[in-house]
């Protein structure tokens, strides 16, 4: 009778004081929407910028049976508008998927069954980042290549808005959070003064300090979790729909990311929920005179 | 059962409600503390029940040392002491059965137990018919005979009443002091604070009086009020009339004497 009851009481004291629990798992959601949001992008911004690292825009990638690598290479090297070209073996393609797809088992498992399966490549960093058509022209015919991908200033920009939105998101996120702790305070607060002399009634005639307490500090763990749902479902949505509607993005951006990704995330990301929730209702528990003897 | 020591409480901006008070009450007694507003009473029922902690002093209460509790281990003390106000203190929302439920639901009884135990203590305090009726719909005296029924109901070794009659006509007060002393014969002990003269006079059981604090008076089978003496005359008086020893507990009650009468005070 004890889980029921408390599971019961919890869900009375939401009802109870709907409008300002409401406002309490706003907060949190807007935090948590916050946290996940950047977790999401910041894993799409490392997918499409890993390759592309050290102001690479030209990938050439090779046949297999392609021998003359060293000779390609220095010829690359010496026309004037390429400023650096290294060579990525077949391991380092490797051990480079490994990293790419560390949030994808099903990718990552096709890729450890067959660790040849990637070409090597050559990457080429331009004089101009912005003039890379003239070497992809004349890398078109020559031997051995058997594919050529190229990234724009896209890819910079990406970083850029990375690097930038991190920051504002996640001082915006630990803002909201210790807001939404304030609120789950207060709403636990309202809980305990509308059950005051229930409280006073079951001090009386020898409650266990934690069957009083629990009722509440479960009612902000609710609180926070519900939060934390409402913040999932509406990224995961919104990243869904992004991904139908962004189907014209440049093509060597992939806003693929893992479904490893967003459940070990999200599941953090609720835990997370809990916790504000839990720190909250603590934080009423422990100043609240009706509570304390 | 209770036994205290040198007792005093000072409350924050120095306002003495007890002082140097020293009392020893055994298992199966029923006490009336008696005196004028202010002189004590509720101070000393809060002590006992370790809703205030004393100043100076020791308190020991159902085996337990009540002045040095911590504080987690007060619903321990709690279970087995009963408490009776003067305004009931029923929850609204809840029916008699209920009211009187919540204190074996919320202490973790099983529902066996709540439901054998819970009808029995409605009958014993004359409400069996009323045990679905909310507290708004029953007169005073019934509202107190429910809150004594919940405060029984666990089966105490000690039941402190703070002032029960305080809100009722003489009439219904007899009723409910007939539920007190049926428990006190089941050998528990009780403890009731009270201004009411007729039903100290007319019980004739052993009466703390307290003036500004101080224990003046402390008479067997005592009426309300004396002629005030001073307190050396009333120490002489009841010297020869103190009991040797409470000649066991009335009634079946199976719980082990827990303080003893030596070192009186």
């Amino acid at each position: 009778m004890s889980l029921q009851y408390v599971i019961l009481e919890a869900f009375n004291n939401i009802r109870r004081n709907a409008l300002v629990v409401l406002g309490a798992i706003l907060a949190v959601f807007i935090s948590l929407l916050l946290m996940f949001g950047t977790l999401i992008f910041g894993e799409i911004a490392r997918v499409n910028t890993l390759q592309w690292s050290e102001d690479v825009r030209v990938i050439v990638f090779l046949r297999n049976e392609f021998r003359d690598v060293d000779a390609l290479q220095a010829e690359v090297k010496s026309w004037p508008e390429v400023a650096d070209v290294f060579y990525l073996s077949k391991a380092g393609a490797y051990d480079e998927a490994l990293e790419l797809l560390r949030n994808n088992a099903a990718a990552l498992r096709v890729i450890e069954e067959q660790p040849t399966i990637l070409p090597a490549s050559l990457r080429v960093r331009p004089v101009d980042l912005n003039d890379y058509d003239t070497i992809v022209q004349r890398l078109q015919g020559s031997p051995g290549v058997e594919r050529i991908i190229t990234a724009g200033p896209q890819v910079d920009a990406l970083a850029r808005l990375r690097d930038g939105l991190r920051v504002v998101f996640w001082v915006l996120s630990v803002a909201l959070g210790v807001a939404a702790v304030a609120l789950i305070a207060n709403t636990i607060h309202m809980a305990i003064y509308a059950r005051r002399e229930e409280i006073e009634i079951m001090r009386l005639v020898g409650a266990s300090n934690w069957f009083v307490r629990i009722p509440f500090l479960l009612e902000g763990m609710i609180e926070g979790l519900l939060g934390g749902v409402i913040a999932i479902a509406v990224a995961v949505g919104v990243y869904r729909l992004s991904l139908d509607r962004l189907a014209e993005l440049p093509s060597f951006i992939d806003i693929q990311i893992g479904n490893e990704f967003l459940v070990r995330w999200g599941v953090l990301t609720l835990v997370f929920g809990v916790l504000v929730g839990a720190i909250g209702s603590s934080l009423s528990l422990a100043v609240h005179r009706y509570l304390r003897t | 059962m209770i036994r205290l020591q040198n007792v005093t409480k000072v409350y924050e901006g120095g306002v003495v409600a007890v002082k140097d008070v020293a009392l020893e009450i055994a298992k199966g007694e029923f006490v009336f503390l008696v005196g004028p507003s202010g002189s004590g009473k509720s101070t000393l029922i809060r002590l006992m029940m370790r809703e205030e902690r004393p100043s100076s002093g020791e308190i020991w209460v159902a085996g337990k040392h009540a002045s040095d509790l911590a504080n987690w281990k007060i619903p321990h003390l709690r279970r087995s002491i009963g408490t009776v106000f003067q305004d009931f203190k029923l929850l609204p929302t809840k029916t008699v059965y209920e009211n009187v439920a919540f204190s074996l639901e919320v202490t973790g009884r099983p529902r066996s137990v709540i439901r054998s135990q819970v009808p029995q203590v409605l009958k014993l305090v004359g409400l069996s018919a009323n045990a679905d009726r909310y507290p708004r719909q029953l007169s005073g005296g019934e509202q107190q005979r429910v809150s004594i029924a919940r405060a029984f109901v666990n089966r105490p070794l000690i039941l402190l009443a703070d002032e029960p009659t305080g809100n009722l006509d003489p009439a219904t007060s007899v009723g409910i002091m007939r539920i007190l002393d049926r428990i006190n014969r089941t050998g528990t002990t009780v403890v009731m604070a009270t201004h009411d003269h007729a039903i100290v006079d007319a019980m004739r059981r052993r009466v703390v009086q307290l003036e500004r604090g101080r224990v003046v008076r402390d008479q067997h089978g005592g009426v309300y009020e004396r002629r005030l003496r001073t307190a050396s005359e009333i120490t002489e008086e009841l010297a020869p009339t103190l009991p040797p020893d409470d000649a066991g507990a009335p009634g079946g009650y199976a719980g082990g004497e827990v303080s003893d009468r030596e070192g009186s005070a």
